[in-house]
Parts: C-alpha cells; sequence; structure tokens
C-alpha cells in the first residue's frame, strides 16, 4: 500500500512538472508567433502582454456603445469616439473621465453629433471630428468652441449623387486634412486648409487578371451583370507621421498589401522587404489563412498607427491580431487573437499607441484593452530604434539579448553580422548574415574575405605564376634543342 | 558486359550525338547499367546540389531535401518517360526498342552529371552579381541534355523532326493518362483494403 502511494506520487510530481513550462509559455491567451525566412511559422515569447482593459463604466463615462475609434493626442490624453452614444470621450492618461463632448455651440445654437466615427487630435490639441451621419467633418478648438466645418465638397471628379459620409480623419502639420469617407472607392479625399475639396490621393489601382478577363469574354452580357463588379478596394484607417506621411489600410482579400504610406503628392511610398523565399513580405498581416469556416480568409486589416522610428502596427479584425512592421517591412513581431478571455477580441476596430503602450477599441463589447511591452518587445523596439537613428553599434547588444530569448530570429542576425562587418571581422559576419538569410551583405562581408585572402597570399600566387612560366619556357627550350639535335642527326 | 569501350561511349554520344545514337540501336554500342549509372548519378548530382550550393545562389530550403526521394524520383521519372515514350512510338513505327529509350535518356543526361558537381563548387565562391557562371552552366548543361534527348530519340526512331516533337507531345499526354492510372489503381487497391479489413474486424468482433 505504501509503495503504491509513493508511485502515484511520484507520476503526479513528474506530470507536474512536465506541465509547468508549458503554462509558463501559455500565459498570454493568444499564440506569438512570426514567419522566417522561408514561409514557415515559429513561435517566439509573447511580445506584448494584456495589461487590462477599461470600459465606458470603469472610466466612469457610462458604457460605450460601439465605439468606432480612438485616439491618443500628444499630452497623453485618450480621445474615444462613442459613436453609438453621439459623443467623444476624453480620458487622462490614467483611463478615468476628463470631459465628455456631445454638443457645441454652432452660430448661435447647439448643435450636436450624429455617429461619429472618426476622431483625430492635432498637437495644439484641435480636434478633428468624423461627424458620420450629419455628413460633415466638424473642428472644435480646445475649449470647445467651433473652429470650422468642412462639409458638401464640390468638384467635378465627384459624382452628383455624391453623399459625404466621413468614417476617419487625419490632419498635417500644414492643416491639410485626408479623409476615408464611406462608399467612396476612388482614394483617400484629400482637403486643404481652407476645407476644399483638392482630389484623392493612393488611389488603389484595380488589377484583373488574364483568367477573369478570359472569363469575361466568354461570358454574356447578362452574366456579366451578375458578376462582381471590379471596384478598388476601400480604406479603413488612417494614421499620419511628423512628416506628414499619411499611413493608411485598405482591404485586400489576397494578402498582399494592406498598408500605404502615402507621400504628400500622395504616392505609395511605403518599404517592402525582401526578406522573404517567395519575394517579399506581405504587408497584410498573416500570410496562410483557411479558406472557409470561422476565422478565414485574409486578414481583414482595419486600422494602423504609426508608433515612430519608422515602426507601425496594423489591427487585424478577421483574427484579432496586430502586426508590427519596421521602416523596411520586415515583420517584427504578432501578438493578439479573437475570443472572450481578457486581452482577446470581438470586434476589434481601432488601435493606438500610448508610448510603450498598444491600445486597442473593441466595438462590441466597448473597451479599450491595453497592452505593455515584455522585454522581448522592448529589446526588438529599442533595437529598431537605434538601427532606424543609424546607431547600428549600440544595437547590437540589444539583438543579442534578443537572440538568447529567442534563438531565429533572423533580424537580429543581421544586426550583429553587421557590427562584425564593420569591425573588418568578415567570417563572422558572413556566418551572422547566412544565419539572417540576408545574401546582400552576406555578399559584401564575402569580397571583403577573399579580397584579404587574396591580398594575404599574393606572394605565394605570384610565386607560383612564375614558376610556372618557368617551367613552361625551360620545357619549350628543352624541347626546341630536342628538335634540333633531331635534325642534325638527320642530317649528318 | 559492361567494358570500358562501353563506358566511353557516353562522351562520344555526347559530340557525336547523331553516329553515336545511330550504333546504340543498330550495332548494340550502348550499355543499360551504365545508362542507369547516370540517371543515378544525376539523382545524386542534383540532390547535391540542391543541398550544397553556396548561400548566394541557393533558394532551397535545406529541411525540404531528401536525397534518397530525390534519387528515386528521377529513376521514377525516366521510368515514367520511357514507359510513355514507348508506348507512343510502337504505335507510330517507331524503330527503337525499349532499351534504347532508356539508354537515350540516360546518356543524355551525361553532361548535367559533368556540370552539376563543378557548379556546385563554384557557387562556394561567388558573391552577388557574380552568379552569371554559376546559372550559365547549369542552364547550357539542362539545354544540352535537352538537345540530345531529341536527337536520340529521332535517331533510335528513326524520325523526321517534325514526327518526334509529335511523338514527344503525345508521349506527354500518355505520361499523363498513365499517372491517372496508377492513382486510379492505388485508390480501388486501398477500397479493396478498406473492404477486406472490414470484413476482418466484423468477423473478430463477431465471434
Amino acid at each position: 500500500m505504501m509503495r503504491k502511494i509513493w508511485v502515484i506520487t511520484a507520476i503526479i510530481l513528474i506530470t507536474v512538472s512536465e506541465c509547468v513550462p508549458a503554462l509558463a509559455v501559455s500565459s498570454v491567451p493568444y499564440h506569438t508567433y512570426n514567419y522566417d525566412y522561408w514561409g514557415y511559422i515559429y513561435y517566439t515569447p509573447a511580445a506584448y502582454i494584456p495589461a487590462g482593459n477599461v470600459s465606458g463604466t470603469g472610466a466612469g463615462s457610462g458604457p460605450f456603445n460601439n465605439p468606432q475609434d480612438i485616439f491618443v493626442a500628444d499630452d497623453r490624453r485618450i480621445y474615444v469616439a462613442d459613436t453609438g452614444n453621439n459623443r467623444i470621450v476624453v480620458l487622462n492618461e490614467r483611463m478615468k473621465l476628463e470631459r465628455i463632448i456631445d454638443s457645441f455651440e454652432n452660430s448661435g445654437k447647439t448643435d450636436a453629433f450624429n455617429a461619429p466615427h472618426g476622431i483625430f487630435v492635432t498637437s495644439d490639441n484641435k480636434l478633428y471630428i468624423a461627424d458620420t451621419n450629419n455628413f460633415r467633418i466638424v473642428v472644435l478648438n480646445e475649449d470647445g468652441t467651433l473652429n470650422r466645418i468642412i462639409s458638401n465638397p464640390t468638384s467635378e471628379v465627384l459624382p452628383e449623387d455624391f453623399v459625404f459620409a466621413p468614417l476617419k480623419v487625419v490632419t498635417d502639420y500644414a492643416e491639410r486634412v485626408y479623409v476615408v469617407a464611406k462608399n467612396m472607392f476612388q482614394g483617400i479625399m484629400a482637403f486643404d486648409e481652407n476645407g476644399n475639396f483638392t482630389g484623392f490621393i493612393g488611389t488603389i489601382k484595380v488589377t484583373i487578371s488574364t483568367y477573369e478577363k478570359i472569363w469575361r469574354r466568354f461570358s454574356t452580357k447578362k452574366q456579366r451583370e451578375k458578376q462582381i463588379q471590379f471596384i478598388p478596394t476601400e480604406f479603413t484607417g488612417l494614421d499620419i507621421d511628423d512628416d506628414g506621411f499619411v499611413y493608411a489600410t485598405n482591404i485586400d482579400a489576397d494578402g498582399k498589401q494592406s498598408v500605404r504610406k502615402l507621400n504628400p503628392k500622395g504616392q505609395d511610398v511605403i518599404k517592402k522587404s525582401t526578406r522573404n523565399v517567395t519575394g517579399e513580405i506581405p504587408l497584410s498581416g498573416d500570410m496562410y489563412w483557411r479558406l472557409s469556416g470561422d476565422y478565414s480568409g485574409a486578414s481583414r486589416i482595419v486600422d494602423v498607427v504609426y508608433r515612430g522610428s519608422g515602426i507601425y502596427s496594423i489591427l487585424d479584425f478577421t483574427r484579432g491580431r496586430i502586426f508590427t512592421y519596421d521602416d523596411e517591412g520586415n515583420l517584427l513581431y504578432i501578438f493578439g487573437g479573437r475570443g472572450s478571455q481578457e486581452g482577446t477580441f470581438k470586434n476589434p476596430v481601432a488601435i493606438e499607441a500610448d508610448g510603450d503602450r498598444i491600445l486597442v477599441l473593441d466595438s462590441y463589447r466597448g473597451e479599450i484593452m491595453t497592452f505593455v511591452e515584455t522585454r522581448y518587445g522592448n529589446l526588438i523596439n529599442e533595437a529598431v530604434k537605434l538601427r532606424y537613428d543609424g546607431d547600428e553599434a549600440s544595437a547590437v547588444e540589444l539583438w543579442k539579448q534578443v537572440l538568447e530569448l529567442d534563438s531565429n530570429y533572423e533580424l537580429a542576425y543581421v544586426g550583429i553580422g553587421k557590427s562584425y562587418l564593420a569591425a573588418g571581422e568578415n567570417k563572422k559576419a558572413m556566418e551572422y548574415f547566412r544565419l539572417g538569410m540576408d545574401r546582400e551583405y552576406y555578399s559584401i562581408a564575402y569580397k571583403r574575405y577573399r579580397d584579404d585572402i587574396l591580398e594575404d597570399n599574393l606572394g605565394y600566387i605570384f610565386t607560383g605564376i612564375v614558376v610556372l612560366v618557368l617551367a613552361r619556357f625551360v620545357f619549350s627550350l628543352v624541347r626546341k634543342i630536342k628538335a634540333a639535335n633531331g635534325r642534325k642527326r638527320a642530317v649528318t | 558486359m559492361i567494358n570500358r569501350e562501353k563506358l566511353m561511349y557516353p562522351f562520344y554520344c555526347m559530340f557525336h550525338p547523331f553516329d553515336g545514337f545511330y550504333e546504340i540501336r543498330h550495332r548494340d554500342k550502348g550499355s543499360v547499367p551504365v545508362a542507369l549509372l547516370l540517371v543515378f548519378l544525376f539523382g545524386l548530382s542534383y540532390s547535391l546540389n540542391r543541398r550544397y550550393a553556396g548561400f548566394v545562389v541557393n533558394y532551397i530550403n535545406p529541411r525540404t531535401v531528401d536525397s534518397r526521394r530525390e534519387v528515386l524520383g528521377i529513376f521514377f521519372a525516366v521510368l515514367l518517360l520511357a514507359c510513355s515514350n514507348w508506348s507512343i512510338t510502337s504505335l507510330m513505327e517507331g524503330e527503337g526498342r525499349f532499351k534504347d529509350i532508356i539508354i537515350v535518356l540516360g546518356y543524355s543526361m551525361l553532361p548535367m552529371v559533368l556540370t552539376f558537381v563543378p557548379a556546385t563548387v563554384i557557387s562556394w565562391f561567388v558573391a552577388q552579381n557574380e552568379e552569371g557562371l554559376y546559372y550559365l552552366l547549369i542552364n547550357v548543361s539542362v539545354i544540352f541534355t535537352v538537345i540530345l534527348a531529341i536527337i536520340g530519340i529521332m535517331t533510335i526512331h528513326n524520325y523526321s523532326f517534325g514526327k518526334t516533337v509529335i511523338t514527344l507531345i503525345l508521349s506527354f499526354i500518355a505520361l499523363l493518362i498513365i499517372i491517372f492510372i496508377i492513382l486510379l489503381l492505388l485508390y480501388l487497391l486501398q477500397q479493396v483494403y478498406t473492404f477486406l479489413y472490414s470484413l476482418y474486424t466484423e468477423i473478430i468482433l463477431k465471434l
């Protein structure tokens, strides 16, 4: 009997000790993974972990009703577009209510919002509110008085019956306003500082595959009417960096490019990374997905946040994941998921960053989810920032620490390789670039390494050549003499 | 029997394909074991190239390289090609025997056998923008092999070039049909197996 108990205890102990590391790994309610050069999924430590949710009730403003947008201003105040309650809720950086904006004075009368979908706050605390169902953009001063209203854009390029229903709005340092409007497929609408419509930027060209062209040729007119119309995809979210580049997300069913960086001329200047065996890392979240069933289809990117130093994060509605890229288009880390646990989403609609924190607005739950960076996430962020500032030498220490946590992190190998290359340790640099799958820098390191070897052995090589030439000379001389002797013999 | 002459004959065929392949058909200068040896060597050098080509030119995930499977796959491909070509040409007045087709396919692989390993070695010493030589070697040998195979098929069957192309296209269709039949057969065999197995379990459970 006693022995039996001992055996059972031993078994329990063994199973429990097997379980402990597994529990430690799955302490976040979502998978954290990344794609390697070959497109294989590998699991990484969590870069961000959930740090609590704040509902409208918790903040002290009463529950949110279908909120659609969130914005963190430069003074760290948090603005929530509480769409269903027709109001803007302002929270302080500790997520407590500061004030509620639900009305303003418009030429002597009290005016209100109708389903505001978007909110943007400038550095001097001017509020830009996309007042969707009133078909206008309301600009309020810091004290809540009306600054101006943008409505009824008129232009030859707009159809006669066009109804201006703005969803998202941003403005740059020169007070040019960029708007994503409902049912507007031609691009992002741009307005000048006086509120006049100036044109579209970032228009996405429609591409029709050869197969579709042939298929359409063979179908009758009636069939063609029933087929899907080839219209450009719509934009979903906006953000802007300090230099006036607009980051815009769009829906891409092919999962190739869902985020664009538009320069003031409206051209897409985003960089794509070629660190992938298929050619390019898609800027569209997940690389693989199920074709049918729950959580199927390409990532539906609904919002973007520019986080400084070239880093930006995009939010996937389909699977509730947040994908973070650097300025070179490398996928840095992935976190988040859909579900009902704390730290997962039902309907994520907007993403914002407040320093190291990431805030995600869930419209179904009416809550703001907060995520804070782990040591792993912090190391990557800091190393990328240093690289962006051109200080690759100080980034090396951080990359080394990243490798201690995640030995599959290819960018870290490249970062360390670069420092070895700068230090002239070409052989080591080659090894690191090979691990980081960077052929370009590997070639540079290899060329230098090869030159070094050639230089060191130049003496031997020259000696070899001289010996060969001499040998050939002597050889031909001997043959000549032999031939001459033969001839002499033949003559005599 | 394999002797020195038979071993060296593929080299003669490489540079004198018309005469070389003619004598294979009519004077039995070829040898099936040598041809199979060449196929094996090609499979080996192909797999070596996939695994050990230099980092700059190698876009193959080492985790997907399985030499045994690749060598067997190439043997299987040669067998399939030979079967399909033979089944078409024997209907279209081709003079070649099955063993001639195997020999032609095997011997025409000699350029690839000769270049793949040196090309792999060269690839260790190139940087980006210098891969030209490597790709030149590989591509030239592949084109050489295709030309040799076409000339060989033409010669052993005593065909004109046009007829060779037509039979090759037909062979390709035959190849697809053979693959289809193999798959069908496997599927049916599996059905029979599952039927027998369920019968067996039924009896076991009833007893």
